[in-house]
């Protein structure tokens, strides 16, 4: 394609009519066809005194250059030489202003043609090659497609080309990006382009000018010739470019050009962002090759082991023994307890504190069971990870549970796990009263409490796996439904072949009905998330087709979902399975192929497959299925800005245009394009929809205002919940509304649930699959989540995470530093050294950081071991500190 | 469950005797600036950055033509797919209902106040106010205090809006019809010219060269000079060339009869302008609003220093605009104010000095170029001439030789008439104020 690049601007001088008459013409373009006639008038006249009005310095370099055009032609090759060099320095030292053509250049337009014939008629020798050099610079003025400046560059005496400065340079790499097309398409050699780039790239680097350097290699497929002109000064702004562009190049040009990016950043020594881009390559060899890098330096190490562990991720075939407690999360629920002390928010809330319905004007709601229940999650959503709550974990027992029947006890009881988060040691005896009930409920609630308890965090004991294990053959299918989804959530993304051996047998017991074989399908999907395991693949597939007409039941999502998790982000990895779902006919085959696609391109912004699930539902039927689709186009778009603002667009067309199952999902698709971020643009779009005439449009609406503005205590939601709370004082919407309260609320405002940190560029695969759990069984609203299955809102505990920022020094002790705060800002391809923040403010660590936000450290006493300060970051004094005033100077 | 919001809103009103906290009522959206947010901001195309030309950008824009081809497709398949329900009638239908509740002929009234989400008090322009209904298929988020409805000529119900939010006095500073003069007719100046282009043109048309060095393009510029160099033919070349939207506006315009007239003209002509982006405003002979402020005791000239804080506001206020450039002219910069001229503001300061000699040949022969000269012409003369001749005075001259010429029924203008035109044209230059009489 070809590459946008300046073509020198007709000259605007105000002296010289010619120019003018070109301006008019452009300007006549884009006017009214009104002013078109009179200034066409105008320009003829112009033309005809053009002669006249030359100034008389103009007139003389005029004559002179015309004088050394007739004086190349000359027999004697001295005097042609001479006038060559004449024309070069006169060419050279015109200095322009930015709105016009040099003046030689401009005068020399005419004499275009005469040169070239003189060049075809001169004989070989230095006035030949000479004068090639000059028709190259004058080719550029002379504005045709047959890319002259290359040709006669390629015939010229090849000396330096920064001598004709930067705009012919710029243009020459325009014209190499397109003859090498040319040339590659008729097989031709492209060495002695080649060569020209090999001294065009070094110029550009050196001039600032890093992403016209990158295009120029990416055009010519010659990315990796960039190592050598690499140092300290440029290589963030060229892996910050490259890094941009490999979002929007198709793959699998993309995955090179990461490659790339990590081999810079390995080069340079700047092993955290080396680990992050090879963390979004997903390329386990390269994680353990750079873990390997840095084996003898612990504090990098350890800054390493950070990364990994908010991911989810080990590195293969590597001892980390050294630094196990920090990949496998242990101490997680200690730091998070050391911001909660900070932020001074550790007192339990209850959900009545959330409510705030002393507020409402209604009379006060009955204590329905619903509410009841509502109330658990909420106090399990604020309370999550504080490991305190008034309700359930409190001292004297409130029996809260009582008040709940049947299922609102399993969830009920489920939800202390999440108030006890992480914390494996405090948490298990907190749960150990729940677990030998003899309410059957309660006994169940507690094993999946167990499971939710230690969600992401690896343990040598492995208290889920032991505890759980015994129950998946129970004979109660609702003990085995908690102990395998408890085992889903504690094991989401650990791919532990143990544990297939023990759940994928249940896929297989015939006497199950479809909820079990859903859960278990989910459980393995979380488990074994982005594995492309091909066992497992084939085992769900078989399940699909033994259970036939069942597949297509509501719970068999899950079944479906599960297998999809299996290729997330996989890409084509997933195209076999693909293949072999096109043998399952009827609906359930088709939900499967739609998941699977989605799945297997989510968060990567891929155009085709956003059009393929266009066109599905766009088939003008009646297709429950639709609804998937949309969330599958969301799925697909999220992560990446331009992407999920299409989005924005696209569903405002489907609102209009699509039928109720598109309506039904569309509030879903907006809570997955911005999880926990509150942006204006949808907040009032889901408010809007919140007041559907359709329940389901209503109650996703409302779920998805609690999804956005999760662990954000965001004012404005609030303030349109507690007004729903009261509009739907007496429906089934309360319960949605108040468990969007609870999320909105979530960790007493301290978690996020968006899958994307380390500056919104990785995507973190174990999250994703919580949040497309709940919004699964958020598609069919009516018959899972507001009835018997809503212990399923507890699958976003894999995605959440604080949202904190903690700085520790190399003893891994709390460091209390200042950092700016502010709104992050897009600095890719900007000259100098922009801010990266604005609007910024100052606090201490630990702080918090919003969706959109990024953190600076505010005193050069200490450097941090990563770029991206977010999570956990190591601090090491900086040798180098100014004593005087730290405040005052800016990061390093 | 199935609730709707008309009947929700039903349920609040009958609880307005409950006594604390009344909730917001669900969003209904009156006014222009709700509707600048809401649903046109998703609308909109996303902003891309960088701005320069780059890979990056190109493989942006990509995506998101991609993604409006999707759009454009989805759109025409929908329809196709459809399974045809006779909707046009329906639709006709409901005009016809429309139609009716309208009536015929329509009033039109001003709106002065809105009550709640269906009723409003409006005025007609026979004089009482009424307290009407608000038709439900008006769309509110077109009503804003001050709008001109129309209303059912029975009942005066409001049952439409008529657009036209631009302020008439706004509206008659475009420029409609670009003026005549180019480039080509300003003689000399070059350097002038340049400065313009650079700090006015360029950025519109260019804005990523800017980028690429890293600086922010010059806000405006401020033309100053003794009469006649010039200024105002510059800004109308500008005005010529450029096929951004230009706004003139002469600084004794805003200077209106009533308090606060004149800092709302201002706020609208910018907002005008923010909103034909790219654009550029013209404020010739700033002096009328632009002098130093000092402490004055006249109502009046309080006012017109409040339109200059506004100008000083929309300049270089709170909010950026970035497509909008500013060119102002005055032939007294020593008079203004110096906040009005400080960078940042105003970035540029362009002086327009009397013409040299090479100039003074080039507007000779400009304003000649079309006249019927006798061979004893020599305009040397004139040009080599000591006297402070401006652009104007030389024009002025022509003009004048040309009406003596005239005069004599000649068909030619001779060198003496040139003189005699001189003498004349200086003699009424320095007629006004004999020499040293009040010195």
């Amino acid at each position: 394609p070809q590459k946008e690049v300046t073509i020198p601007v007709p000259a605007k001088g105000g002296s010289n009519k010619e120019e003018d008459k070109k301006d008019n013409k452009d300007t006549e373009e884009k006017n009214t066809t009104t002013n078109t006639t009179t200034k066409d008038n105008k320009k003829d006249k112009k033309k005809d005194k053009k002669e006249e009005t030359l100034s008389p310095e103009d007139e003389k370099l005029k004559n002179d250059l015309e004088l050394l055009v007739e004086r190349s032609r000359d027999e004697k090759e001295e005097i042609a030489l001479a006038a060559l060099e004449a024309l070069k320095t006169e060419i050279r030292s015109s200095t322009s202003s930015m709105t016009s053509v040099p003046k030689p250049l401009k005068f020399l337009r005419n004499h275009y043609s005469t040169l070239v014939d003189i060049y075809k008629n001169s004989k070989e020798g230095k006035a030949k090659t000479s004068l090639a050099d000059i028709l190259s610079v004058l080719a550029m003025a002379n504005g045709n497609d047959e890319r002259d400046t290359l040709k006669y560059k390629l015939l010229g005496s090849g000396e330096a080309i920064a001598s004709w400065g930067h705009e012919y340079v710029k243009h020459l790499a325009t014209e190499i990006g397109v003859e090498y097309d040319i040339k590659k398409e008729e097989n031709q050699s492209v060495e002695d382009l080649l060569k020209l780039v090999d001294e065009i790239v070094p110029f550009q680097m050196t001039h600032n000018a890093e992403p016209e350097a990158c295009d120029l290699l990416l055009e010519v497929e010659q990315l990796s010739k960039i190592f050598q002109y690499i140092d300290e000064n440029n290589y963030s702004r060229v892996c910050l470019y490259l890094f941009k562009c490999s979002y929007y190049v198709p793959g699998p040009d993309d995955i090179n050009i990461l490659k790339v990016c990590v081999e810079i950043y390995i080069k340079m020594k700047q092993y955290p962002d080396a680990l992050r881009v090879a963390m979004k390559i997903s390329d386990p060899e390269l994680i353990t090759e750079i873990f390997k890098l840095v084996e003898n330096n612990k504090s990098i190490l350890q800054q390493l082991g950070f990364l990994v562990a908010r991911q989810k991720i080990v590195p293969d075939n590597f001892n980390y023994d050294s630094i196990s407690d920090i990949i496998n999360n242990s101490k997680l629920s200690e730091y998070f307890m050391n911001l909660a002390t900070d932020l001074d928010i550790r007192e339990p809330k209850l959900p009545e504190e959330i409510f705030q319905s002393h507020l409402d004007s209604t009379s006060a709601i009955a204590d329905s069971a619903r509410m009841n229940l509502a109330s658990s999650f909420v106090n399990a959503f604020v309370n999550a990870g504080f490991g305190k709550d008034k309700l359930m974990t409190a001292e004297e027992d409130t029996k809260w549970w009582f008040k709940n029947r049947e299922l609102g006890i399993l969830s009920t009881v489920a939800s202390t796990g999440m108030v006890v988060l992480w914390d494996i040691d405090g948490g298990l005896t907190k749960i150990d009263k729940f677990l030998y009930s003899q309410e059957k409920h309660c006994s169940n609630g507690a094993l999946m409490a167990i499971g939710m308890l230690t969600s992401g965090i690896r343990s040598e004991m492995d208290p889920a796996l032991s505890l759980l294990a015994e129950h998946i053959n129970s004979s109660n299918t609702g003990t085995r439904i908690s102990a395998i989804f408890g085992l889903g959530l504690a094991y989401a993304g650990t791919q532990r072949q143990d544990l297939m051996s023990l759940l994928s047998p249940c896929l297989d017991d015939d006497k199950e009905k479809m909820e079990f074989i859903g859960i278990v399908g989910l459980a393995l999907g979380l488990i074994f998330i982005g594995s492309c395991d091909p066992e497992l693949s084939t085992l769900f597939v078989q399940t699909l087709i033994q259970r036939g007409t069942a597949a297509s039941e509501s719970h068999a999502r899950f079944l479906h979902l599960g297998l999809g998790l299996l290729y997330l982000g996989k890409q084509d990895a997933a195209e076999l399975a693909l293949e072999t779902l096109k043998a399952i006919e009827g609906k359930g085959g088709e939900y499967a192929r739609l998941t699977v696609e989605a799945c297997a391109y989510a968060g990567t912004g891929n155009v085709l497959k956003v059009q393929n699930m266009l066109h599905f539902c766009s088939d003008g039927q009646e297709n429950p299925h639709h609804g998937l689709a949309v969330l599958s186009i969301a799925l697909i778009a999220m992560g990446e800005e331009l992407g999920s603002d299409m989005c924005l667009r696209m569903f405002d067309h489907l609102l209009q245009k699509g039928n109720v199952h598109i309506k039904r999902a569309i509030p879903l698709a907006l809570g997955l394009l911005s999880p926990s971020n509150p942006r204006i643009a949808i907040m009032d779009i889901l408010s809007k929809l919140s007041h559907d005439n359709d329940p389901e449009v209503a109650q996703g609406a409302i779920l998805s205002l609690g999804l956005i503005g999760a662990g954000t205590n965001n004012a404005r939601i609030g303030g349109m919940l507690r007004a729903l709370a009261v509009f739907y004082g007496k429906d089934v919407h309360l319960f949605f509304v108040r468990i969007a309260q609870g999320l909105l609320h979530l960790g007493k405002g301290t978690m996020t649930i968006n899958p994307y940190h380390s500056d919104r560029t990785l995507m973190s695969p174990v999250a994703v699959g919580g949040l497309l759990a709940l919004l699964h069984a958020g598609l069919d609203i009516k018959n899972i989540l507001s009835t018997q299955s809503h212990y399923l809102f507890f699958s976003i505990v894999c995605s959440m995470y604080p949202r904190m920022l903690m700085t520790l020094d190399e003893d891994l002790k709390p460091l209390p530093v200042s950092v700016r705060v502010g709104q992050s800002v897009d600095i890719v391809g900007l000259a100098g050294k922009p801010k990266t923040i604005t609007g910024f403010q100052t606090h201490t660590t630990p702080v918090l950081l919003g969706y959109n936000e990024r953190a600076e450290l505010a005193t050069d006493d200490y450097i941090p071991l990563t770029n991206i300060l977010e999570g956990i970051v190591i601090l090491k004094p900086n040798p180098n500190a100014s004593v005087t005033s730290p405040l005052a100077s800016k990061k390093n | 469950m199935g609730n709707n919001q008309s009947q929700g809103q039903g349920d609040k009103g009958e609880k307005k005797d409950q006594p604390k906290y009344q909730p917001p009522p669900p969003p209904t959206q009156f006014g222009k600036k709700k509707k600048r947010r809401g649903a046109e901001t998703s609308t909109k195309l996303p902003v891309i950055t960088p701005h320069s030309k780059c890979k990056l950008k190109q493989l942006k824009l990509e995506r998101i033509k991609d993604y409006l081809l999707m759009e454009q497709e989805f759109l025409q398949n929908y329809d196709l797919n459809q399974p045809k329900v006779d909707e046009n009638s329906k639709e006709q239908a409901d005009e016809k209902i429309i139609e009716e509740l309208r009536g015929d002929p329509l009033t039109v009234g001003n709106l002065e106040e809105i009550i709640d989400d269906n009723h409003a008090i409006v005025s007609s322009t026979v004089g009482p106010e009424h307290y009407v209904r608000i038709m439900s298929f008006v769309d509110k988020s077109k009503l804003y205090l001050g709008a001109t409805v129309l209303l059912n000529n029975k009942t005066l119900s409001v049952v439409g809006v008529i657009d036209g939010e631009v302020d008439p006095m706004v509206n008659v500073m475009k420029v409609e019809k670009a003026p005549t003069e180019s480039y080509s007719d300003i003689g000399g100046l070059e350097a002038q010219v340049q400065e313009m282009k650079e700090a006015i043109e360029l950025p519109l048309t260019h804005p990523e060269l800017y980028e690429e060095i890293g600086i922010k393009p010059p806000k405006g510029v401020i033309l100053y000079g003794e009469p006649g160099t010039g200024k105002t033919l510059l800004a109308k070349a500008v005005a010529n060339q450029t096929s951004a939207t230009f706004l003139r506006v002469v600084g004794s315009e805003l200077i209106q009869k009533y308090l606060g007239d004149g800092p709302k003209l201002v706020r609208e002509l910018f907002r005008v302008a923010d909103e034909c982006a790219p654009s550029i405003v013209f404020i010739d002979e700033i002096d009328a609003v632009g002098t130093k402020r000092y402490d004055s005791q006249s109502g009046g000239e309080r006012e017109i220093q409040r339109t200059m804080l506004e100008l000083l506001n929309q300049l270089d206020g709170f909010d950026a605009r970035t497509d909008v450039k500013v060119i102002m002219a005055t032939n007294r910069i020593e008079t203004l104010d110096p906040a009005l001229i400080r960078p940042g503001r105003i970035d540029r300061k362009i002086e327009f000095p009397l013409p040299d000699i090479k100039t003074k040949r080039k507007i000779f022969e400009i304003h000649t170029a079309k006249m019927n000269l006798s061979e004893d012409v020599n305009l040397e003369e004139f040009v080599m001439s000591k006297d402070d001749l401006s652009g104007a005075d030389i024009k002025a001259i022509c003009t004048e030789s040309g009406l003596l010429a005239l005069r004599e029924r000649r068909m030619r203008v001779t060198h003496t008439d040139f003189k005699k035109a001189k003498e004349k044209v200086l003699y009424r230059k320095t007629a006004g104020a004999p020499e040293g009489l009040y010195m």
